[in-house]
């Protein structure tokens, strides 16, 4: 009989693996650069608490990407969330919903919505998040993807804004400061 | 709505459904506190690539799972004793039921088994289920019965009946649901259909069986012509599997009627699928019930119906309505389906002088509201398909 029972262990995905790290790694550093660079993002973050600490992952193993304030200033964290102790930590379902997100087949609300992400941690801090990266990820993404990664494509920014805005969040975050 | 004064209502149910659902069974067998499932399947009756997609869905999880795919039409308790004895000594901790009917039917006696540290023998002696059982996750495939999700399991000749049984998860995922036949999303359709209907209009209903009935009867409703006709339609098969799934849920919470014990007579002595069964019987009974009186059949109208069309139709004229529309659903199915399922007990192969045979056997199961007349005259028009009794 135990022969007929077949043991299968999971195998992994290192491709999506990889293509979700190199995502939350520049996603993080470009959190950081949109601090400095959007005032949206800055007041965002202001009215957050002084060590404001948040991790962004998929379950179980990560990949996984942390950033926090420290002494008023926003910082990419790297990518271990038990370095710190985290205000607000969103776990991904998996790395097969993390490449939904990651490849903008559904936007980061509509996961939410689809019971996606586990969120640990206080609602309005998720939301403060939700909305940071919406403001990045139309700076990182061109407009045709952006509409596709967001809740609401901001069609009031001015031209200044979206390309200059672009430019400083893309410098700093591929030079990291 | 009515409101009665007292109920009780009862689901355990976990349910996570759409697209790549299946990818989250990991982190939810986590939260179940499952790190080792023993996979139940049949080979002969789930698809090869379904049960590899199923396999996949595990990657990236550091997961390790075993895989019993030997499940055939008629298990025995033989099988039930082999598996309890590899459960234990291989040290799994949960069930998943990849896919439907007698699987989960065998995946519900295993976990009897293995819960409740007992063998087949002693579970045949007392076919009570005391106690709540290990984490059992059912993963439907199409060819649902609508019993996956309930208290009911059958085995070998016995039914058993615990609110224990019902599944802590299912997963819905259209990958797994979508048919290989048009014939079985028809079946599928029906049995979830007949069994919704019966939970609505039930006198034992409650507000939260009405919930879970009426939002089934929708999806088949809206869904049924589009799954059948296109069985590989996602959106559609999805939604009947939702059916399916609820209507489960809602008959566990309601007493069986003339339709469920009707179905169950059905496949009992003709082994008839509990869709077809019911199906062909269902407009018979619910023309019987109109004449009778006693239950609200003009509230079918709201699920079957926009709610502008029910709040349009006279209340005298809705109980017409809502059984011409159910008349319309199912001479519709049987144009597209063609000879592919019979339309009357006799196309079925049911003999004629066994017809009293079936009213015995129904008499066994509901003493209280037994009415000989009426339910022959019921048998006997879903067996000529004349006009309702």
């Amino acid at each position: 009989m135990s022969d007929l029972v077949k043991e299968v262990t999971a195998g992994g995905k290192p491709l999506k693996k990889v293509y979700v790290a190199i995502m939350l790694w520049f996603v993080g550093r470009a959190v950081q650069a949109a601090a400095k660079a959007d005032k949206d993002v800055k007041k965002e973050f202001e009215a957050l608490p002084d060590d404001f600490t948040f991790a962004l992952g998929v379950l179980p193993k990560g990949p996984w990407m942390v950033v926090g304030k420290e002494k008023g200033k926003v910082k990419y964290l790297g990518w271990n969330p038990d370095v710190k102790k985290l205000h607000l930590r969103l776990d991904v379902k998996g790395i097969e919903s993390a490449i939904l997100m990651f490849t903008f087949q559904e936007s980061t609300t509509v996961a939410f919505m689809h019971n996606r992400v586990i969120a640990n941690g206080e609602l309005p801090y998720a939301m403060a998040f939700m909305r940071i990266l919406d403001i990045v990820e139309t700076y990182l993404l061109p407009k045709i993807i952006a509409k596709l990664a967001v809740k609401r494509y901001p069609t009031q920014w001015s031209f200044g804004r979206k390309y200059g805005g672009r430019v400083c969040v893309y410098t700093r975050a591929l030079l990291g400061f | 709505m009515i409101f009665s004064d007292s109920f009780e209502f009862t689901c355990p149910i976990k349910t996570n459904s759409g697209n790549k659902s299946l990818e989250h069974l990991p982190v939810e067998l986590d939260a179940l506190n499952a790190k080792r499932p023993l996979v139940i399947t049949g080979k002969e009756l789930v698809c090869k690539c379904i049960i590899k997609k199923f396999a996949k869905a595990f990657g990236d999880s550091g997961m390790t799972i075993g895989i019993f795919d030997g499940v055939t039409e008629n298990p025995d308790w033989k099988l039930i004793d082999d598996l309890k004895k590899t459960y234990s000594e291989k040290k799994y901790d949960s069930i998943i039921a990849l896919g439907s009917g007698v699987i989960v039917d065998v995946a519900k006696m295993l976990n009897i088994a293995v819960s409740l540290n007992v063998d087949s023998r002693k579970i045949v002696k007392d076919p009570n289920v005391k106690g709540p059982l290990k984490p059992l996750v059912v993963v439907p495939t199409a060819a649902g019965s609508g019993l996956e999700t309930s208290r009911f399991a059958h085995f070998q000749g016995t039914v058993f009946s615990s609110f224990h049984l019902m599944p802590a998860l299912i997963i819905i995922d259209p990958r797994m649901t979508r048919a290989e036949s048009k014939e079985e999303m028809a079946v599928a359709a029906l049995a979830a259909f007949a069994r919704s209907v019966e939970a609505y209009i039930a006198k034992s209903k409650n507000p939260l069986t009405d919930a879970y009935a009426y939002a089934a009867i929708g999806f088949v409703a809206g869904n049924i012509a589009a799954a059948v006709k296109k069985p590989c339609n996602k959106k559609s098969a999805l939604a009947i599997a939702n059916a399916v799934a609820m209507s489960g849920t809602a008959m566990s919470n309601t007493t069986a009627g003339l339709i469920s014990n009707l179905g169950q007579a059905l496949v009992e002595m003709f082994q008839l699928p509990y869709g077809i069964g019911m199906g062909i019987c269902l407009p018979h009974i619910l023309a019987y019930y109109q004449k009778k009186g006693g239950y609200n059949i003009a509230s079918l109208l709201l699920p079957l119906a926009a709610p502008d069309q029910y709040a349009a139709t006279p209340d005298s004229s809705k109980a017409d309505k809502a059984l011409a529309i159910v008349g319309d659903m199912i001479k519709e199915l049987y144009e597209t389906m063609g000879n592919k399922i019979p339309k009357t007990l006799k196309a079925a192969g049911v003999p004629q002088y066994m017809l009293e045979d079936i009213l015995e056997k129904l008499s066994l199961a509901d003493d209280a509201t037994f009415d000989k007349e009426g339910y022959l005259s019921v048998i006997k028009s879903a067996w000529e398909g004349k006009p309702e009794a």
